[in-house]
Order: structure tokens, then C-alpha cells, then sequence
């Protein structure tokens, strides 16, 4: 068996050698292609949204090519360490935890948290975070997995419970569902489902949150990147500092959100 | 009634329909799966043999394989195939000096991880069938001047194809939903391809029930063309009726 395994690994390797490599100056930035707005897929196969614009207007400004791959949110961080991607877009927020793993730019946009709950159930009154704690003491609450929305919870709401999902649109169906109480997400990708047909008997309760408010929340929303491409990463911080500067980045978000994140009304 | 229009539409092929890369991912599924199973069946009858003709240090090592394979989660195999291979590459090709990333294609590694599953499993049913085989007809084989591979070739194998085809045609249906998995490393086949427009557009049902459907007209047919294959090789043998 062993020489099979050799022979097989060993033909492989031959017989993909040459498509493989690509060439050195082409980017390879993955996204999931399923988290609207942010990144999702039309109907023609390709991926589309405000990091896929952004993303171009880095490269182009970088004078890099750049190719949109689309990695599933499961394997994310091992994909950029394996080299299968060279940047990670996928409204990553900054935190403590994966900078121990992998580097980030400076943040391109910031999403704050919200909680949502059903219209005029349980957190109808609540205006602030207190308010909210006391409203769900003893339910449920549902959160997407591995985020930062996650760590949030389990350190600051030990009275409830915490259900954990792998996509947004799983706890989405559950909170339609009745299986929880309410939901802590992003008010971005909140924000859509609150439009859909689905959405319409909730609202976001209680206040808007961000790492100013709670360093778990960390430091906004930042590209994966790999901790020793240090020339890649200076090269991206510059022209999302001049994306800024420009307000072209400004322009994107209120194409994609309807309002810009980082300077907030 | 709208409701079923809206959905209709979701799946045509024209301006904002979908139908065009569910077949896409429909043909992808097929090749994947098809390819991952031949690749099983070879490494599945190698195997096989090398198990019931193999001396004591291939016999276990074979006993390994189909032992992790058939007791460790697909998912997990399909993980440590594709990140772990390339590690391994990469840090081999790095000792070499060369720093460029290998980066394997991902239809080739879900083949060869599919292929890997399917293989531990083809090696039970082959072991099995080749065993059922008379030994009085390899003596036979023998006695008429037959030598080892002959022997095989002649008398072992169709005997083992008829006999093990219906566990293989088991292992098809299997493989054909194990692929599924395949969508975590990327492969846009049909399961990737329904979440993908299921959270793109948030209208999972109609997606998530035309890949039901798809997957359930390719079972049929493969199940079609297995009866065929079993008819064809149980000719020379009389059922009882």
C-alpha cells in the first residue's frame, strides 16, 4: 500500500505540476460568495459585491493581478496558511485572537452588532445593553460560529443561552422558526434579511455595537493575509488609506449598504 | 401561485435563472463521482488481492487502510487529503529551495480523496466475491496449465465482477452524495452549487429541492445501468425459478 500511495501522490503531482503554479504576480483572494452583501454569487456563476469592488480597486491601484476565488467559510484560515489563497475578504473582523494565526490590513470597513428579535416581543423596550441582558436572562440567543459575535456572547451573557449556527441564514431560519429568542450578527448582513420576505415581523433592538464598546468585538473589518508578506500588506494598507482619503471606499459602502460604517451618520 | 412562478423563474435559463449552473454543477457531480469511482475500483481490486494473495506486511498495511478508511468520518479524510497533502508538498518542494506554492486542483484532489473512501470500501465487497470463487475451479485452472495471472484473468475475475457488483453498485450511490463533501475544498458541484444560491439570493427551498431532484434522477439511472450490468454478467448462470 505503500507504494501505492507513493506511485498515486507521486502521479499527481506530475500530472498537475504544470497547471498548478500561476504566475507570480497574480493575487489570489478568496471569498465564501455567500454573504451578501459583502460577497455573494449571481446567477451567471460569478462572484459579486462590495468586497469584490474594493478588492479591484486595490489591485488596480497595487498595479496587481488579482483572481476572485470562492473558499468555504469552513477552512478559511488553513486555505491563506496553505497558500491556496493569498488573501482572505469575507467581513473577517480584526481580532486578538486570529492575529495570533494570520495578519490583517488596516481595516477597509467596520460593521457593528446588533440584536434582533422579533417585533414588539421581548426586546421591544430595550434601549440599552443592560436592558438587554435583563430581556433575555434564561432565553436563547443565536450566533453564527468562530465570530467575534460568539466570544461576545459567551463572556457577557452567561444568564442565556447560546445557540450556535454555521451560516447566518440557518439562525435566521431558526429565529423565524421561533427555536431562539433572538439574534446577535452583523447589522450588514441584518440588514438584508430584515428587507426580505422572511424579515418582516423583525427590528434590531437595543444599541449598535463595536469594538469601541467591547474590545471583543475587535477592530473592525480587515483582509487576511499571511503573517510574513509583509511587502503585500504594506502594499494594501496604502491604497485603502488612499481608498479612504479619495472617498471612493465611502462610495462603495453606500452602493452596497446603503450607509458607510466608517464614518456613521 | 406566485410563490411557485418566483421560484420557476429561479430555475429558468434565461436573465437571472440559475438553470444554466445547476447543470454545470449536475455534470460536475457526475464526473466527479465517476472518476473518484473508477479510481476506487482500481485501488479497491488491488487491494482485494493484495489482501487475500498478500503476504503478512501487505495483508496488514491493507488492513490499515481499509480500517481508517471505513472508520474515519469522510469529511475528516477529505480534510486531511486536501490541506494536508499540500502541507506536505509544500514543505517538501520549500527543502528543495523552491518557494513557489503548489497549489493542487481541486477536482483532482476530490477524486483522490473520494477515490481513497470508495476504494476501502470496494476492497471489502472484492475480498469478499473473490473468496466466494470455488477454489476446486483455481485448481482446475492449474491442472489445465493456467499460470497465476491466467488464472485470474479467466476464472477469478468474471466470477468476481458478477459477484461483487451488486455491494459495488452500493458503493455508487454512496459516492455519489459523498462528492457533497467535496464542496467544502471548492468543487462546484450540486450541493455547493444550491447553498451557494440558496444564500446569495435567500430562497433556499426552491434550490435545495431542485438538487434533491437532480441528484435522485441520477441515482435512477445509474441504478438502470447497474441491473443492465448485472444481467449482462449473470448470463452464463441459471436463476432458479
Amino acid at each position: 500500500m505503500a507504494k501505492i500511495w507513493l506511485s498515486l501522490v507521486g502521479a499527481a503531482a506530475l500530472a498537475l505540476g504544470g497547471g498548478a503554479a500561476s504566475a507570480a504576480d497574480s493575487l489570489r483572494i478568496c471569498m465564501e460568495g455567500a454573504y451578501p452583501p459583502f460577497n455573494n454569487t449571481d446567477s451567471s456563476g460569478k462572484i459579486v459585491g462590495f468586497e469584490v469592488d474594493v478588492a479591484n480597486n486595490l489591485c488596480k491601484q497595487a498595479g496587481l493581478t488579482c483572481e476572485i476565488a470562492a473558499q468555504d467559510w469552513d477552512g478559511f484560515i488553513p486555505a491563506l496558511l496553505n497558500k491556496r489563497c493569498d488573501a482572505l475578504m469575507d467581513g473577517m473582523s480584526i481580532t486578538e485572537e486570529r492575529l495570533k494565526q494570520i495578519a490583517f490590513s488596516v481595516p477597509y470597513t467596520d460593521t457593528p452588532a446588533w440584536f434582533v428579535g422579533a417585533k414588539d416581543g421581548l426586546l421591544k423596550d430595550a434601549k440599552t445593553l443592560a436592558d438587554v441582558h435583563a430581556a433575555l436572562k434564561g432565553k436563547t440567543i443565536g450566533v453564527q460560529r468562530s465570530t467575534t459575535h460568539q466570544n461576545f456572547l459567551e463572556a457577557e451573557f452567561k444568564d442565556s443561552t447560546v445557540k450556535l449556527y454555521d451560516t447566518v441564514d440557518d439562525l435566521n431560519f431558526d429565529l423565524v422558526n421561533g427555536r431562539i429568542d433572538a439574534g446577535l450578527g452583523d447589522s450588514t448582513s441584518w440588514d438584508s434579511f430584515l428587507k426580505s420576505d422572511n424579515g418582516k415581523g423583525y427590528a434590531h433592538y437595543g444599541p449598535t455595537l463595536t469594538g469601541k464598546d467591547n474590545p471583543l468585538f475587535g477592530q473592525g473589518i480587515g483582509i487576511g493575509l499571511r503573517q510574513e508578506d509583509k511587502d503585500l500588506k504594506a502594499k494594501l494598507d496604502k491604497g485603502i488609506a488612499s481608498m479612504k482619503a479619495d472617498g471612493s471606499l465611502s462610495k462603495l459602502a453606500l452602493q452596497w449598504f446603503g450607509y458607510d460604517p466608517l464614518n456613521p451618520q | 401561485m406566485q410563490g411557485l412562478i418566483d421560484s420557476l423563474k429561479l430555475m429558468s435559463f434565461g436573465e437571472g435563472g440559475w438553470g444554466y449552473q445547476f447543470l454545470l454543477a449536475a455534470g460536475m457531480t457526475i464526473l466527479l463521482s465517476t472518476a473518484s469511482y473508477i479510481f476506487g475500483l482500481v485501488v479497491g481490486l488491488i487491494a482485494a488481492c493484495l489482501k487475500v494473495w498478500g503476504g503478512f506486511v501487505l495483508r496488514g498495511l491493507m488492513e490499515i487502510y481499509t480500517t481508517i478508511i471505513r472508520g474515519v468520518p469522510e469529511l475528516l479524510i477529505i480534510y486531511l487529503l486536501f490541506f494536508g497533502n499540500e502541507a506536505a508538498i509544500n514543505a517538501i518542494l520549500g527543502m528543495m529551495g523552491i518557494v513557489e506554492p503548489f497549489r493542487l486542483n481541486e477536482f483532482v484532489i476530490g477524486v483522490f480523496a473520494v477515490g481513497l473512501i470508495s476504494g476501502g470500501y470496494a476492497t471489502e465487497v472484492f475480498r469478499g466475491a473473490i473468496q466466494t470463487v470455488p477454489h476446486g475451479q483455481i485448481e482446475a485452472g492449474k491442472a489445465f496449465g493456467m499460470h497465476g495471472f491466467l488464472t485470474f484473468r479467466r476464472i477469478i475475475l468474471p466470477q468476481t465482477i458478477r459477484l461483487a457488483l451488486p455491494g459495488l453498485g452500493n458503493i455508487w450511490q454512496l459516492i455519489l452524495k459523498d462528492t457533497a463533501l467535496v464542496s467544502v475544498v471548492g468543487v462546484t458541484e450540486l450541493m455547493r452549487i444550491s447553498q451557494v444560491a440558496a444564500r446569495s439570493t435567500r430562497e433556499p427551498f426552491p434550490f435545495y429541492i431542485t438538487a434533491a431532484i437532480l441528484f435522485l434522477v441520477i441515482t435512477t439511472f445509474s441504478t438502470k445501468l447497474f441491473r443492465k450490468a448485472e444481467a449482462h454478467y449473470d448470463r452464463s448462470v441459471r436463476r432458479a425459478s
